[in-house]
């Protein structure tokens, strides 16, 4: 299948040998190994604010859980500033606020994507109200149905101290990934957005923290490592 | 939080940028008012021995008690010179130099050697030659006004005068000072711009930050997407054109 090419690159898809491939697939182990008792198989990510890679972490982990020989969705409940069909390159004129509304039904509007293993609920037209459809015993009912069918699934939501979306969500899923971009995010804010999911008793699995400096090296020996190995 | 010579190193290398802008910046700008704007200003100056006229040198014929006296004298006659009584003079003797009294008090620097019986004048002004005749004029004056001022005491002479024809060097701007001046003044207040930045910077930075203010774990830290983390896919595109190349010249 051909792969589209577009602005934000799902890196573990087109280099899986890169250093930043091998952080993905790090923290999908980590993700795995948080939880001892019971399976985290639905996850969220939300950030203080706009623009710290909640998209572009989601899309990663998600390539990282299909090449491990999982069946994956992505959800995107971002519903008001959507941009998971532009990942994809997939059309948003269906997606989740048809299926919470009613009008359509989950296989209808999942799509599958280049990648082997990962498909796609976009977010559909937006809503007026996407807080009350977040909140609806529609989505909590959608996502027990599609547990039956995908190994893993990742909900993207809008910022957390932003609008109320993330919290509502995070009552629904079996943890919480919290990405902070690297030296942007006002510690009060971090531990706003902790409060707030705190609030809903939601459980956090742990923090992503993004676009670190690679001043200090770290990951190098992979990547030389693994041209190494492909040379061979 | 305690931070180790690795950490004040890395906040430096940091804010490097900023610590060379502010430095050049600052050295840019006093050199080029230090070469450009500053007038320069030349100084001139004369030299009094206080010593009797009608003293005779001679080993055996010192008197220790008129040279200690003379040399206490100096911290008198320095007051002197720069009363309104001799400067008036000056101003009333010399009118060419179109100065007024207090002018002349504030441009007339009065200086001695410590146990010595000898005294300096100097003058700064932004021509020497100008500066020379001021501080000569000061100096016969004063040398004139003496015994009539101290209980007829003649003590006063010339060592040597300015000579107004000197092709005297400006000892104002001392560029080169001003610019090592800036430097080091410039270079203290960047780094404690860059040290102050960083004290105020309560961002999240580390797995340290995460764990301190929201006591949770850090599951992945993500590098910043680099050419090297796309050149696979840029790799398998030049090995398609060539692909595509070879099959083009085996069909020809």
């Amino acid at each position: 299948m051909q792969r589209p090419n577009n602005s934000r690159p799902i890196i573990t898809h087109t280099n899986p040998k890169s250093p930043i491939s091998e952080t993905f697939r790090t923290l999908r182990t980590n993700i795995d190994f948080s939880s001892v008792d019971e399976q985290i198989r639905v996850i969220m990510l939300t950030s203080a604010g706009p623009g710290e890679g909640k998209s572009t972490t989601a899309s990663n982990l998600a390539v990282a859980y299909a090449q491990s020989d999982k069946k994956v969705l992505v959800i995107d409940a971002d519903l008001r500033k959507p941009t998971m069909h532009h990942t994809f390159m997939k059309t948003n004129r269906w997606g989740l606020s048809n299926v919470v509304s009613g009008q359509s039904a989950p296989v209808e509007v999942i799509v599958e994507t280049h990648v082997h293993n990962l498909f796609l609920m976009p977010s559909g037209p937006v809503p007026p109200n996407p807080s009350e459809m977040l909140a609806s015993k529609r989505m909590t009912a959608m996502l027990e149905e599609l547990k039956e069918s995908f190994d893993v699934i990742i909900i993207d939501t809008p910022p957390a101290l932003a609008v109320t979306d993330a919290q509502v969500v995070a009552t629904k899923v079996d943890g919480v990934l919290i990405v902070i971009d690297y030296g942007k995010v006002k510690r009060e804010a971090a531990m706003k957005v902790k409060a707030n999911l705190q609030h809903v008793n939601a459980r956090m699995l742990g923090v992503v923290i993004n676009n670190v400096n690679r001043k200090n090296g770290e990951g190098y020996y992979y990547y030389y490592y693994g041209n190494d190995q492909s040379a061979k | 939080m305690e931070l180790d010579l690795k950490d004040y190193i890395k906040i430096l290398r940091k804010r490097i940028w900023l610590i060379v802008s502010i430095v050049l910046v600052a050295c840019l700008a006093t050199g080029i008012v230090s070469f450009m704007f500053m007038d320069p200003s030349y100084e001139a100056s004369t030299k009094i021995i206080v010593n009797k006229q009608n003293e005779r040198v001679g080993a055996d014929q010192i008197d220790l008690n008129t040279i200690n006296m003379n040399i206490r004298l100096i911290d008198t006659y320095k007051e002197i010179i720069k009363t309104k009584r001799i400067m008036d003079k000056v101003v009333q003797g010399h009118p060419e130099l179109n100065l007024t009294r207090d002018q002349l008090i504030q441009k007339v620097k009065v200086s001695s050697v410590n146990n010595t019986q000898v005294m300096t004048l100097a003058v700064q002004d932004e021509s020497y030659a100008k500066a020379a005749d001021i501080v000569n004029a000061v100096s016969k004056v004063f040398k004139e006004e003496i015994p009539s001022i101290y209980m007829g005491i003649d003590n006063v002479s010339i060592l040597n005068e300015a000579n107004r024809d000197d092709n005297a060097a400006p000892v104002k701007p001392n560029k080169k000072l001003n610019v090592a001046i800036s430097f080091v003044v410039s270079l203290i207040v960047a780094f404690g711009l860059a040290f102050l930045l960083e004290y105020l910077d309560d961002t999240i930075k580390t797995e340290a930050d995460v764990a301190k203010y929201l006591e949770l774990p850090t599951l992945a830290m993500v590098t910043k997407i680099g050419e090297e983390d796309l050149g696979t896919e840029r790799m398998n595109a030049t090995r398609q054109v060539e692909v595509g190349e070879q099959h083009a010249t085996a069909k020809q």
